[in-house]
């Protein structure tokens, strides 16, 4: 489904990443880790087309087609959906309006007629229960005032609206806490289908007791130095980064405690 | 030295006379004063950003002739008065009939009722901060005089439609004066339209005096072509614990200036101002406001946003005054102003002078473009990449938007903000 062959990008002239190689196919889940600061999100934003990051060289494929000549938008509606590490805040747009906006998107795009205003609602009521968000949130600015887990939340939400074939869930466990952390997974297993690849970038392993990955890579200076199935997840856990020669103090704090 | 440039006397020669002769008297000794005014220069402190825009040229000075049909575009429901070229046009009006109202053509008083009103024209005004309100005093051919009995209320917005036809060069000169009685209420809704192409001025004046207790939404939008060059004024006086609510949409033209002055003049009294103005092109929009707290225990509110695309220009200044003896005063100020373009200028200038020292205040300006992160968000949803911009855009002023309490107000801006983003945000 999504293929990376030795992919370089460079953010205000300095290079992050420094030759990514992945192969995803459907229905697989595979997982990234790595330390802070060592590309996790410069890939994922890439790979939804953040203008801000320079890819300098390397190809990228979703089923065969070349991603890097197309806009964000048509990304996504080709498939693409990326749960932001940051997701952002828009007053004055409301959440309802913003994700019917987003689904007629795709819609117009399939070819499908659009979804009128009730029967949008209808649907979104549906999906926010699904991840535990009270409807209340349909109708306030885009992730105004929202905590970090509703936020988190928000995000699997959308991609539950989008169906995505690709979904880059950018460190959707952090900042969560054991109850939003069970309602995020639950949400992320719900995704999960034989003709959909979720690629899951985190920086500790919490997450995989919950969403179980067939793949684990990690990512350190820009590069993947490792792969490997469940077990090496399990293994940085116990051994932190270190042991791959990798400096990384906050996780080998973490997994010390 | 040049010397400085004056009000040419062509815009002074006698117009048309039929006005109660208190009325003419008036407007005569006006005139006289306004020989060898100065016109606004870019070192006139209040014009300073918009002397460049006014471009009067002497075959303006003639008044346009009201002999045109009002072929007004709006749709109007209910009560309408309708003015062509300043003057009032009844036929095309549906006056309300209701106990407490009267709604009067200037042409139509009688002698001690012009007397009364000659009086109190101009009184709402600061003629030194308002120079091109005196030229309105010295030329208004006609006008409209509303006079609400105390406890009289309009049971629905009263549009005024100001249209100018520019089919030859000329200028229009509309005036209204509102006496709002003790809690007295109304909805007044002015709209400045135009048609033809000849360059010309509509040079307005709306003034609101307001009771006791009354409560007075006015709305005010803005559509003229672009060969109108607009300079409005508004002056607004408010007794004890009145309210008087203010919504102004405006689209930029060669030359768009609308000066709204407030004197809360009772204890209690409070004001709200809402200002909405987009421009493109090479479209100008200037907005100056004067609040003046002069009595204790007042409230203001003020929010005005402009956003400005390709090589427009957009100015607010906002002056908050608060005299000595305005103790407990509350006043907030917000201008938010979004520039679509690298080509676009905005100038915002708050001014606050405070005398008294018991007094909440508090003030904000700031000048920014659509967020990147926002607009990448957005798509990255599958929204296109105009819809993202006009969604961002409508964010910045939805919320005033949505607080004008007239919905054929409403529809009638958002089908122009539609034409506005369809001319600025190209299909990807
Ligand atoms: N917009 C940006 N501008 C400058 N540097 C950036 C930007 N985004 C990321 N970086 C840098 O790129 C490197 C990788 O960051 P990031 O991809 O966010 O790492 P991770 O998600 O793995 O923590 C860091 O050194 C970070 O400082
Ligand atoms: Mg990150």
């Amino acid at each position: 489904m999504l293929s990376i062959k030795n992919l370089h990008a460079s953010v205000e002239g300095k290079e992050i990443l420094k030759g990514i190689n992945l192969e995803i196919k459907a229905g697989e889940v595979h997982a990234i880790m790595g330390p802070n600061g060592s590309g996790k999100s410069t890939l994922s934003q890439v790979l939804a087309g953040n203008e801000a990051f320079e890819v300098t060289s390397g190809e990228v494929t979703l089923n065969g087609e070349n991603l890097l000549d197309l806009e964000t938008e048509e990304r996504a509606r080709e498939g693409i959906f990326l749960a932001f590490q940051y997701p952002v805040e828009i007053p004055g747009v409301s959440n309802l309006q913003f994700l019917r906006t987003a689904v007629n998107a795709m819609r117009a795009h399939k070819g499908e007629p659009e979804m009128n205003a009730a029967e949008f609602m209808k649907l979104a009521k549906e999906v926010s229960k699904q991840v535990d968000l009270d409807p209340a949130f349909l109708k306030r600015g885009v992730n105004e005032g929202f905590s970090g887990g509703e936020k988190k939340r928000n995000e699997i939400m959308q991609a539950l609206l989008l169906q995505p074939k690709l979904a880059i869930l950018d460190e959707t466990d952090s900042g969560l806490d054991i109850d939003a952390l069970q309602v995020v997974s639950k949400g992320v297993n719900a995704l999960r289908a034989e003709d959909r690849a979720i690629l899951m970038v985190t920086h500790y392993q919490r997450l995989l007791n919950h969403i179980v990955p067939d793949h684990v890579h990690v990512l350190a200076g820009g590069k993947i130095v490792k792969s490997g199935g469940r077990e090496l997840a399990l293994e940085l856990e116990e051994r932190g980064y270190g042991w791959l020669g990798i400096k990384d103090e906050e996780t080998a704090d973490s997994s010390a405690n | 030295m040049k010397p400085a440039p004056t009000l040419s006397t062509a815009f002074l020669r006698p117009a048309g006379q039929s006005l109660p002769e208190p009325l003419l008297a008036l407007r005569k000794q006006r005139g006289t004063a306004l020989v060898d005014m100065p016109l606004p220069t870019r070192k006139t402190e209040n014009w300073k950003y918009s002397s460049k825009y006014l471009k009067l040229t002497d075959d303006m000075a003639i008044s346009l002739p009201a002999d045109g049909k009002a072929g007004s575009s709006l749709a109007v429901p209910g009560y309408k008065v309708v003015f062509l070229n300043g003057v009032m046009m009844p036929e095309a009006s549906e006056y309300p009939d209701l106990d407490g109202i009267s709604i009067q053509s200037f042409g139509d008083l009688s002698d001690e009722e012009a007397t009364e009103l000659a009086d109190r024209l101009d009184s709402t005004l600061d003629n030194k901060a308002v120079q091109m309100a005196r030229l309105n005093s010295a030329r208004f051919e006609d006008g409209l005089l509303i006079r609400l009995k105390p406890d009289a209320v309009l049971d629905q917005p009263l549009f005024i439609v100001h249209e100018v036809t520019a089919s030859a060069s000329g200028s229009a000169f509309p005036r209204v004066f509102v006496d709002a009685g003790r809690n007295s209420q109304i909805t007044l809704v002015e709209e400045y339209i135009s048609s033809g192409s000849e360059t010309v001025m509509v040079n307005t004046v709306t003034e609101f005096n307001v009771a006791e207790g009354a409560n007075i939404t006015s709305v005010r939008l803005n559509m003229e072509g672009e060969n109108v060059q607009h300079i409005g004024a508004t002056g607004v006086r408010q007794q004890r614990s009145s309210r008087f609510e203010s919504h102004c949409v405006g689209f930029g033209g060669p030359l768009r200036r609308h000066d709204l002055q407030v004197r809360l003049e009772g204890e209690g009294a409070e004001c709200k101002l809402n200002g909405v103005v987009v421009t493109q092109g090479k479209q100008h929009y200037d907005n100056h406001t004067n609040i003046e707290h002069v009595a204790a225990h007042c409230n203001s509110e003020e929010t005005y946003r402009n956003i400005a695309a390709d090589q427009s220009h957009a100015v607010f200044n906002g002056r908050i005054h608060i005299h000595q003896d305005a103790q407990k005063s509350n006043a907030d100020m917000n201008n938010k102003n979004l520039l679509l373009s690298n080509g676009a200028e905005i100038d915002t200038k708050p001014e606050l002078e405070i005398y008294a020292d018991d007094v909440k205040c508090a003030h904000g300006a700031t000048i920014g473009q659509l967020d990147e992160i926002s607009l990448f968000y957005l798509v990255s949803r599958g929204i296109g990449r105009r819809e993202a911009n006009v969604l961002l855009t409508m964010a910045f002023i939805n919320e005033l938007v949505e607080q004008i309490p007239v919905e054929a107000v409403r529809e009638t801006a958002q089908t122009r903000l539609n034409q506005f983003f369809d001319q600025t945000f190209e299909e990807a």
